[in-house]
């Protein structure tokens, strides 16, 4: 385990069934995030994502491994302890904003920073502060229904930080914005890790994302991949194995790999026009 | 309740609609209870009004005999001077008292009859028209002549007997019967001339207890009660004859409240179970999340029983300005009872709101809600 990190996983595994039913969703997974680091986590859905997110936030129980945040090993925490390990150290922002619909903004910050043990004037405070920082301080008292979709996330962001915590969690952070929404909250989430020091760990689809990365990883069948090592499908863009086992097409010897068998019959469709003589 | 941040309150009246109605339901459940306990405490009122009005320091009556109500009593001729020579006491007043019915051509109520000597203690506390009765006349509460359809100068039968209306009495009729007051020596003439109680007055210095104590030691083949103590065994009667049939319409009151509030917590939780995943997924414990819906069950029976006292109040209030004989009061005591039972329902009525958000996966709020 690297010393200086604000994250540390180690042979995280985690396998669901048993027997022949037996489904490993993360394989033997290690990752160190250090402080002021952003790692996005990229793969196709089913990949295991999602299961590594919510094993690395203490909502799911790893079958084997650590995971290691300020010095406590979630995986061998008691249930009852983990709401208040995530309390504390974990800020979370999630695709779907997941405001409380019934609270308004400030009231929903203030409630993060409630769990987290600050309470009354303290927490207030915080919450006027953060909102302020996210640009929203003439939004204090909306409600999530009066509010844009980039004004929730980045309600949800103020939240995830109301417990000034060392590591946020991503989960399609950027799914539900249109490009400008997108690109703003991307870099609120870096200036997370440059002017406050966090560790960010993204999950997304979104190769936009890629641009505030600093470390951009692979996961596919559970196991992270050498993403340099991977080839782009060229008709959805997604990150492919150059595996002669996965869909590819040879074109004027050049081999390329995609996603999907549809994706390689649309290009063979593609390419075929392309080169078929005029008026064929 | 997750600190300052008022989240149960916040989600329970989210939908107003449904907080406002079920709110009201509980509360008319509540005002069930409140009405049948101001009716139960008006009609103990009612009942112990002739002794509590008494100005009687202490009570003779024949030996075990503790009560007005149901009861028959007869004491020896000779213990009303006995009685009067005991040097505690300031006043005696004898009555004759039986159960009977007053008739008129058009109606028949069913009277406590009692015989009272004119001019002294033991006749009606209040004579709001006419005078008191001579040999041959009869006093009736002012209700009970408006329900007979009788005047001063009517006739009525009591005992048997034809009487004429010399004037009538307040306060002196119940949810049940109504009393009717005759001379004392009418009611010798009809029944007898046992004494059924003793009325006494305790000189100036004389507790009402020291007055027992004597009176109990001169009479001592009899039964020496003060006033007060009197009027808790007739208010007991009273309440041993009703208290199956409140019990259970009391209970009938809870569980429809119970059901109520039930239904306000279950739908307010299964409305908010996706943000109860959120609270989870950011470090809500379950314990604070069971303590969020208890708030709530809290906030829903304190409005209702807020609701429900003003309610109680309105109707009592009415009831007892157009109606004579029913009286219904509300007394702090029925208020406390009700509250309790009210925070009872509403505990077992979060149990299973609070099992459901128990079973809620915080990993629910990563998943998308589309």
């Amino acid at each position: 385990m690297n010393t200086v990190s604000a994250l540390a996983v180690s042979q995280l595994t985690k396998t669901f069934g048993t027997g022949d039913l037996e489904v490993a969703a993360v394989r033997s997974v290690d990752l160190d995030v250090t402080p002021g680091e952003v790692v996005l986590i990229m793969g196709p859905s089913g990949s295991g994502k999602t299961t590594l997110l919510l094993m690395l936030g203490g909502m799911l129980r790893p079958t084997s491994g650590s995971i290691t945040v300020a010095g406590t090993d979630l995986a061998a925490t008691p249930e009852r302890r983990l709401p208040k390990l995530r309390a504390q150290h974990f800020g979370f922002v999630f695709q779907d904003f997941n405001l409380l619909s019934a609270l308004d903004a400030l009231e929903n910050v203030e409630l993060a920073a409630n769990l987290a043990g600050v309470h009354g004037a303290p927490a207030h405070r915080r919450g006027t502060e953060l909102l302020e920082r996210m640009g929203l301080a003439h939004r204090l008292h909306h409600r999530p229904d009066q509010l844009s979709g980039g004004e929730k996330q980045r309600v949800a962001i103020a939240r995830a930080l109301a417990n000034d915590p060392p590591v946020i969690l991503a989960d399609e952070p950027t799914a539900n914005l249109d490009s400008g929404m997108g690109r703003e909250v991307a870099r609120v989430l870096r200036s997370l890790a440059d002017d406050d020091r966090r560790a960010v760990v993204i999950v997304s689809h979104d190769t936009r994302l890629r641009d505030i990365a600093d470390r951009v990883l692979w996961l596919e069948d559970g196991t992270f991949r050498e993403l340099d090592a991977m080839a782009h499908d060229p008709i959805c863009g997604m990150a492919v194995e150059t595996s002669l086992d996965h869909p590819h097409l040879d074109r004027d010897g050049t081999i390329w790999y995609f996603c999907s068998t549809g994706c390689r019959d649309e290009y063979a469709a593609r390419t075929a026009e392309e080169a078929a003589p005029p008026g064929t | 309740m997750f600190g300052r941040v008022p989240v149960a309150r916040r989600m329970l009246f989210a939908e107003r609609r449904r907080a406002a109605l079920a709110v009201t339901g509980v509360a008319v459940a509540l005002l069930l209870v409140f009405v049948l306990d101001g009716i139960f405490a008006g009609a103990i009122e009612q009942v112990t009004a002739y002794i509590r009005t008494s100005h009687a320091d202490a009570i003779v009556s024949q030996q075990s005999v503790r009560t007005m109500h149901m009861s028959n009593s007869a004491l020896a001729p000779s213990d009303t001077s006995r009685v009067r020579a005991v040097p505690e006491v300031a006043w005696v007043a004898p009555i004759r008292y039986a159960t009977g019915i007053v008739v008129t051509p058009n109606d028949r109520q069913l009277a406590y009859v009692i015989g009272y000597q004119p001019g002294r203690r033991g006749g009606p506390h209040s004579l709001v028209e006419g005078r008191e009765p001579r040999d041959g006349e009869a006093v009736i509460d002012r209700v009970a002549a408006d329900g007979l359809g009788v005047r001063i100068g009517g006739r009525v039968q009591v005992l048997g007997r034809p009487f004429r209306v010399a004037g009538l009495s307040s306060g002196t009729t119940s949810i049940t019967n109504t009393i009717v007051f005759i001379t004392y020596r009418d009611f010798g003439r009809v029944r007898g001339s046992a004494v059924s109680y003793i009325f006494v007055g305790a000189r100036p210095g004389t507790s009402p207890d020291a007055l027992r104590d004597a009176l109990a030691a001169a009479v001592p083949d009899s039964t020496v009660q003060t006033r007060s103590e009197f009027v808790r065994r007739e208010a007991s009667i009273v309440r041993d004859m009703s208290a199956d049939t409140m019990q259970i319409m009391t209970f009938v009151a809870l569980v429809i409240a119970l059901a109520v509030i039930a239904l306000l917590l279950f739908t307010t939780t299964l409305a908010h179970i996706r943000d109860y995943g959120i609270v989870k997924a950011i470090g809500g414990s379950p314990s604070q999340l069971a303590r969020s819906v208890l708030v709530q069950a809290l906030w829903a029976v304190a409005l209702a029983l807020a609701l429900a006292v003003l309610l109680a109040l309105g109707l009592a209030s009415l009831i007892n300005r157009f109606s004579d004989n029913i009286a219904i009061v509300i007394e702090p005591a029925s208020v406390v009872r009700v509250a309790v039972g009210a925070s009872v329902v509403a505990a077992i009525g979060a149990l299973l709101p609070v099992w459901r958000i128990a079973r809620v996966d915080p990993a629910a709020a990563f998943r998308s809600a589309a």
